[in-house]
């Protein structure tokens, strides 16, 4: 890297500090954005700058905004009285895609995992108990992620709210649409037969 | 060049960290090797190759390979022998087999077969997975694990002098030694924490009886607490800071236990 110029080691250095990217990738992308036309480049710079000045977390859900509330939270048209518990905007993103939900979320920001010190303070699970506290949700769907964490929130999160009055389901587990039963896991085959439904 | 050797053995997932865009880099302890890390290319992605054989606690037949012993293992294949499916159903028992993971991952050492520790993690794992754990059988698996990693603490006798736990009035236990001292031998210790006998003898008791019988052993609360203070204490010296999941149990207990 020492025989480049100052401001493109710098280019270089920071790019590095993003997540799976090593020196060698800087140092392509850095060359990348080099030969690019400076209005592209500047776009970068802007759309970068942007997000750090305008996202915020939604008041009410956690969700990513661009104001006081996020996309699903400023519409009417959802149902108020579901939330639908997500490890993360990721997850959020996945079952707005499907289509398949109409209520609103809470966003936790991580899950429970003791081998590194995540406990209940460090994901916004007492928010969640709170905005119950404040009336008006029927249901509460928990959607974490089925992993060890995931599953351990969910725990966590059916004792909070066990005895308050609100119905308590958690996402489904089994086969994948359009799998084949022969090369599906041992577990998610048992949790499939286990979750079975009538038909 | 060192040429790349391939391995089968039975290993248990004691930790799982996602990296890049779909692999994993995992700790595991093996039977043969000791505590292995290693990363699995894809895992993220590949649900045949791995097919939830990744997850924490799962007790796995591990196929990898490596060129030397330094650096990360490449995980080929897992397949579960037993995913502990009952430990994942419930909060207590999840928080447990964490704190006993990474006490297991702090006291076995990389490429250094242990195989009676190797046998007592999967066998406790087992024995939470059935919902018979006690705050007692924590205890004992501490002491079991001490033991088997070779800093066993000293509670029958003084650790400077040698008298033995029945002519001791007043025992202490002295956390930087590892071990009780008697009324002679604790002057003005730092670290040393009052426990009664009555504790001592069931600690002792429990380390040596069969899995089956540890749910019958009950503590007082005096005795939890003694337990839990100066075997506690030893870790904390032994590790030089408090287990990260040790920590989340104790808040969790506290304030979400009904």
């Amino acid at each position: 890297m020492t025989g480049y110029a100052a401001p493109i080691q710098r280019l270089i250095q920071e790019l590095g500090r993003l997540p799976g990217i090593g020196e060698k990738t800087a140092t392509r992308l850095a060359m990348f954005i080099l030969r690019r036309p400076d209005e592209e480049a500047r776009r970068l710079a802007e759309s970068i700058l942007d997000v750090k000045e305008k996202i915020r977390f939604c008041s009410v859900c956690f969700n990513l905004a661009e104001g006081e509330l996020c996309p699903v939270c400023s519409d009417p048209a959802r149902d108020r009285e579901r939330i639908c518990v997500v490890e993360d905007p990721d997850s959020l993103t996945a079952i707005e895609e499907s289509g398949s939900f109409r209520g609103t979320y809470h966003v936790l920001h991580g899950a429970l995992a003791p081998l590194d010190g995540i406990g209940p303070d460090q994901i916004r699970i007492r928010e969640l108990s709170e905005r119950l506290l404040r009336g008006g949700i029927r249901e509460v769907i928990v959607a974490t992620n089925p992993s060890v964490q995931g599953e351990s929130t969910a725990l966590l999160i059916m004792r909070l709210l066990k005895e308050k009055g609100v119905e308590v389901t958690r996402i489904a587990l089994g086969v994948p649409v359009g799998g084949d039963l022969r090369y599906t896991d041992k577990m998610t085959l048992a949790k499939a037969m286990e979750h079975r439904r009538g038909m | 060049m060192t040429s790349r050797s391939s391995h089968k053995v039975r290993a248990i997932v004691l930790r799982s960290l996602d990296y890049g865009e779909s692999d994993r880099i995992l700790t595991f302890l093996t039977d043969e090797f000791g505590k292995l890390k290693g990363i699995a290319k894809g895992a993220r992605r590949s649900r045949r190759r791995f097919a939830n054989a990744l997850e924490p606690f799962s007790l796995t037949t591990l196929l990898f390979s490596r060129r030397g012993r330094g650096g990360l293992a490449l995980i080929e294949g897992s397949d579960v022998i037993r995913h502990f499916a009952g430990i994942r159903e419930d909060l207590d028992r999840t928080l447990v087999a964490a704190c006993v993971s990474e006490l297991a991952e702090h006291f076995s050492v990389e490429g250094k077969k242990n195989l009676p520790l190797f046998d007592l993690l999967a066998d406790f794992l087992d024995f939470i997975d059935t919902g018979r754990m006690t705050e007692a059988s924590e205890r004992f698996f501490e002491l079991r694990l001490l033991k088997a990693a070779g800093f066993e603490p000293v509670l029958d006798r003084c650790v400077t002098c040698g008298t033995l736990l029945e002519g001791i009035e007043a025992p202490q236990f002295d956390c930087r030694e590892g071990g009780i001292r008697c009324a002679r031998c604790a002057v003005n210790g730092p670290d040393f924490i009052p426990v009664s006998a009555g504790t001592l003898r069931t600690l002792l008791m429990g380390r040596d009886i069969d899995f089956e019988r540890m749910p019958r052993v009950g503590l007082s609360g005096l005795m939890a607490r003694e337990g839990r203070e100066i075997l506690g204490c030893f870790i904390r010296h032994l590790t030089g800071r408090e287990l990260r999941s040790v920590s989340v149990l104790a808040e969790i207990r506290k304030r979400y236990t009904p």
